[in-house]
């Protein structure tokens, strides 16, 4: 059950605002700035792509984005919600109910099996029968005879299906993918894109893709370039916000 | 199984090696301080059963002056909830067929022994039975050398006075032999109830009444509150605990326990504190995804609380599960030592200290590090983010000094024990971690050796933060236990320097001067010569500066050495265990003076120059005090309150002659004919005492063995909490040295070396920190003399060394047995 309607006044209104959001980070005496000025809207059922090389401040953009960590300055408003203001323990629950997300390295945990990865969150939301939509997912991913299998048992594209279908097991408004296929060999990281984007578009979630992975990134509706901390939509110029 | 539950499986916990650690850490704090808490209980109250029993009752009142006394103290103590027994003690003539001998009667009521056993025959060639009552009216006990001296049988009766009682068995032990001058010729027991009949007992006869109790603690003081008013000079109140033979030994046995109990409590503390941390860094990465996907922190908290809790009950089970069987065992060690059947007992209150040890040691030890959990950020699922700061560790420091001081303190109940070893710990501490800096600052220029050298010196370097905290928790820990093997090799080193196998068993006393030549030469003969002979005059003491000494002295009343005689010699070399601690032993040429025994100096208030008046029959004597000495009163050796030079101030006094000597149990018949030569000698047999308390020793022995090997299966614990902790990095090297080439003998040889190096480095500095524990314990708690145990110092850094490369060598298995790359996937 979502319970944070409360502040999400406007369906209508852009999934995901960014307004001025830079970052900066204490290095011994040193300050970094790693963001600078980045302000983009995403709509509801889009998918974005950021490319950009290592240390471009990418994964960073990610992180505050999804409400992992929160700016210097400027305001990252998700749903409605401005995730700067709220507490930390708000921002869990965002993201138990509204969030799915997809990394590089899996993160799976390895105590648990497949089948359990996935129920994880749907437990944490407090959903009613999660075995069941578990299951599901992971017949829709290819994994129906692999549930009891625990992550060590699985390959890497076989990992990354597990948390793909983890991350869209609580039926979340929007996805963040880090670098999907960015631990994958070429063949199966397509696969694992195709399946990715085809979830994506039956969910109709929006997906927030970070990658180097051109391919990936040309699939996507809109692509943002990064660069030392500077954000520009090269193809839609127009569209990117001051 | 739903997810977030088996999360918090233990089973599935059981499978992380540092709850493992943490687990069996806990088990084995629950098992090692249930087992000594179970087992010092059941000693305490075998011992002080055992050591009552040399009263046959935990209090005796003696009553020297003759007389009875009022029946209304014995109500009292009735109403007081004591049990209450009563005897008499006498000598007389006896007559049996046609001999007749002085012996020593114990004529006793039907309550006796309160305390312990009688050991008795009814016939010689009889198997010895324990009985707890004496003979019944009309029949009597006799020591089995006065059946032979009298040329007695069972069944025929012996004369006391007007009475003739039947000899109904053979008195081979009573539980309160103990060896006063009173008791010197042989025994006969009889009832008391015969007494009357004897007529042995008129007016002014020589006769003590012992009157017996037992009962619980408080309510024996609460009794000796209301006695000790009333009480008379020629009164005396005995405890188990006072001037008793046994009371040092048992209290060091103590000590030594809680000692144990204690350093298990803080090992164990250690291994818990040293895995739990490592256990929570590994869940950082699981706390940054349960973050992301949208648990709290208050959920994170509640995930990992729960977990300690399931952690601690299956630590308490686990570790009863480990004490009960283990006690068990020790209860029967105890009851074939003590050759009588021994209640196991689970005494609740016992296992109470457990239960708070596994409670603090979860909450004080492992539950900061895992509290800091919920601080985790979740960002760290895209990044891995700074770790831990010392800092942030630093309440949790404190925290658990308070804790570990609180368990010991609560634990061993003595705060200079806990303060001594505690402030002893942080300032050994603070020397090992400098020790080992520098240590580790050198590393880094040392060069050379083969390629193995070469790596297992850079593992150390590379490692060094967790090298250094390495050494520091090892070398306490090696600290600990050395600490324990120490005063365990001291205290049983002192234990049969006391009572060697050869030590004096038996007394002669009262030997005329013109028959010490005789009696010497008759054991000389025997091959038993004889200890020491040293001449014996009963006097006194009655004036201290020429006041009478009584009121001179506070409490003289209360003082038992002022209300007797005392037993005065002369020497003119001070006794080998004797020690001066003021002023000087006597000149070869002095003639005056008197040296006195240090614990009635003191209480006396005595100070050298004091001048004492000693009244011996009807003459007086009086000399200056020129020495205080210490006296080892357990020695079973003659030992004198006061001691004068020869031809000194008791030259012309009557004197008789004492000395002790060994005599082996087969060659006892020969105190037969000893007797009938020499018949006014009066033999003392102390080798009955002399063997349970040897017996008491074993078991004690044997209970701080087991105690001591629980204690090191602890130290085991830490030392795999200790080594786990770099156990990741150290596989992925391996693998990575593998990958690139390395050969599994380099790589092993490598490993072991490194291991080797910081076990005997650790060895070495845990073993000097012990040296000085030991030290400072000995004055505490143990006032023995202090001396290196080389054997120890050599072998501890080896055995550590050889340990550590073994299990550094074990911890390598998984890199050695599968390919590097299954393993660096394994890793990843």
């Amino acid at each position: 059950m979502n319970q944070m309607t409360n502040v999400n006044p406007d369906s209508q209104s852009p999934m995901l605002r960014v307004k001025n959001l830079t970052h900066r980070v204490s290095v011994e005496t040193d300050t970094l700035t790693i963001l600078q000025g980045v302000s983009l809207e995403i709509n509801r059922g889009e998918s974005v792509a950021i490319v950009g090389r290592s240390g471009s401040g990418k994964t960073t953009l990610l992180g505050l984005l999804a409400g992992l960590d929160t700016p210097s300055e400027g305001t990252v408003e998700l749903d409605g919600a401005v995730i700067s203001k709220l507490s930390e323990d708000e921002r869990a629950r965002l993201r138990a109910h509204r969030v799915g997300f997809v990394f590089q390295s899996f993160q799976l945990l390895p105590a648990l099996t497949a089948l359990e990865n996935v129920m994880l969150p749907l437990e944490l939301s407090g959903m009613a029968a999660p075995e069941k939509r578990a299951r599901e997912l992971l017949e829709r991913v290819g994994l129906g005879e692999r549930l009891i299998h625990t992550p060590r048992q699985l390959s890497g594209g076989e990992q990354q299906r597990v948390a793909i279908a983890r991350a869209f097991a609580s039926d979340p408004l929007i996805l963040f993918a880090d670098e999907p296929t960015g631990n994958l060999d070429n063949r199966t990281g397509q696969a694992v894109s195709d399946l990715l984007m085809a979830l994506n578009r039956e969910q109709g979630a929006t997906l927030v893709m970070v990658t180097h992975d051109e391919y990936l990134a040309a699939r996507c509706n809109r692509q943002f370039h990064i660069e030392a901390g500077v954000l520009t939509e090269p193809d839609a110029a127009q569209k990117v916000a001051h | 199984m739903a997810a977030t539950k088996k999360l918090m499986s233990v089973r599935r916990d059981w499978r992380e090696r540092d709850v493992r650690v943490v687990l069996a850490a806990l088990m084995i704090a629950v098992a090692t301080v249930a087992t000594i808490a179970l087992f010092a209980s059941q000693l305490q109250r075998t011992l002080v059963t055992s050591a009552s029993s040399f009263l046959a009752a935990d209090r005796q009142l003696e009553a020297e002056n003759g007389r009875p006394i009022p029946q209304t103290w014995l109500q009292e103590a009735s109403d007081q909830g004591l049990a209450t027994g009563r005897m008499v003690e006498f000598s007389t003539m006896v007559f049996g067929a046609d001999n007749f001998q002085l012996v020593s009667v114990k004529a006793v009521s039907n309550e006796y022994p309160l305390r312990g056993d009688i050991e008795i025959q009814r016939d010689p060639s009889g198997a010895r039975e324990l009985v707890n009552q004496g003979p019944r009216p009309g029949e009597v006990w006799i020591n089995p050398r006065l059946l032979r001296l009298l040329d007695l049988k069972i069944g025929e009766s012996l004369e006391v006075g007007n009475l003739n009682l039947t000899v109904s068995g053979l008195l081979i032990r009573e539980p309160d032999g103990g060896f006063q001058l009173s008791a010197l010729a042989p025994r006969v027991m009889m009832h008391q109830d015969d007494v009357s009949a004897t007529g042995v007992i008129q007016e002014g006869s020589r006769v003590e009444y012992v009157y017996l109790f037992a009962g619980d603690e408080a309510s024996l003081e609460s009794y000796y509150q209301w006695l000790r008013p009333r009480l008379e000079p020629g009164h005396e109140w005995k405890g188990v605990r006072d001037g008793e033979t046994l009371s040092r030994s048992l209290e060091r046995a103590e000590q030594f326990l809680l000692l144990g109990g204690s350093l298990a409590v803080m090992l164990a503390a250690v291994a818990v504190a040293v895995a739990s941390r490592q256990y929570a860094l590994s869940q950082r990465d699981a706390v940054a995804l349960l973050k992301t996907l949208g648990l709290n922190g208050a959920g994170i908290s509640g995930l990992y609380l729960g977990r300690l809790a399931l952690w601690g009950v299956t630590g308490i089970v686990g570790g009863l599960l480990v004490a009960i069987p283990l006690y068990w065992l020790l209860i029967r060690m105890l009851s074939e030592v003590l050759e009588r059947p021994v209640d196991f007992q689970l005494d609740p209150a016992a296992l109470v200290p457990a239960l708070l040890t596994a409670l603090v040691s979860l909450f004080a030890f492992a539950y900061p590090p895992v509290r800091r959990l919920r601080n985790v950020p979740a960002m760290r699922v895209l990044r891995s983010q700074p770790g831990e700061t010392g800092r942030e560790a630093l309440p949790d420091i404190i925290i658990a000094i308070v804790a570990v001081f609180g368990l010991v303190w609560m634990y061993a109940g003595e705060l200079a024990l806990v303060v001594s070893l505690l402030g002893g710990l942080v300032l050994l501490l603070g020397a090992l971690g400098l020790a080992g800096w520098l240590l580790v600052a050198t590393l880094r220029k040392v060069r050379g050796g083969g390629n193995a050298w070469r790596l297992a010196l850079a593992g150390l370097y590379r490692h060094r933060r967790a090298s250094l905290s390495q050494i520091a928790v090892f070398a306490m820990t090696l600290m600990l236990a050395a600490t324990l093997i120490l005063v365990r090799t001291s205290l049983l080193a002192d234990w049969q320097a006391q009572l060697p196998g050869d030590a004096p068993n038996h007394f002669l006393i009262n030997i005329a001067p013109e028959a010490v030549d005789d009696v010497d030469a008759f054991w000389r003969k025997r091959g038993q010569p004889l200890d020491k002979l040293y001449p014996m005059v009963r006097g006194r003491l009655t004036e201290l500066n020429g006041q009478p000494v009584k009121e001179t002295v506070s409490n003289g009343e209360s003082i038992n050495a002022l209300n007797r005689e005392l037993n005065l010699t002369w020497i003119s070399t001070l006794p080998e265990d004797n020690e001066i601690v003021e002023g000087s032993w006597f000149d070869k040429n002095q003639k005056n003076g008197v040296s006195v025994e240090a614990e009635l100096a003191g209480k006396l208030g005595l100070s050298l120059g004091d001048k004492l008046t000693f009244t011996i029959g009807s003459r007086r004597v009086t000399e200056a005090v020129t020495s205080i000495r210490t006296v080892q009163w357990d020695s079973m050796k003659p030992n004198f309150y006061m001691a004068f030079p020869p031809e000194g101030g008791l030259t012309d006094m009557p004197a008789t002659w004492i000395t002790s000597f060994y005599l082996p149990r087969d060659q006892k018949n020969a105190l037969n004919e000893f007797s009938r030569r020499f018949p006014t000698v009066s033999v003392l047999e102390i080798d009955q005492v002399i063997e349970r308390i040897q017996a008491i020793v074993r078991q004690v022995t044997q209970a701080i063995e087991a105690i001591l090997a629980l204690i090191l299966a602890a130290a085991l614990v830490v030392l795999a909490a200790v080594v786990s902790a770099t156990l990741h990095d150290r596989q992925r090297e391996g693998a990575l040295l593998r990958t690139l080439g390395g050969r599994q003998s380099l790589l092993v040889r490598s490993t072991m070396l490194e291991f080797a190096l910081l076990g005997g480095f650790a060895g070495l500095l845990g073993v000097v920190a012990a040296e000085a524990a030991v030290w400072a314990l000995q004055f505490r708690m143990f006032d023995g003399a202090f001396q290196w145990h080389w054997h120890v110092v050599l072998s501890i850094p080896l055995v550590s060394a050889v340990v550590l490369a073994l299990f550094g060598r074990w911890q390598l298995r998984p890199v050695l047995s599968v390919s590097p790359m299954l393993l660096l996937r394994r890793l990843e």
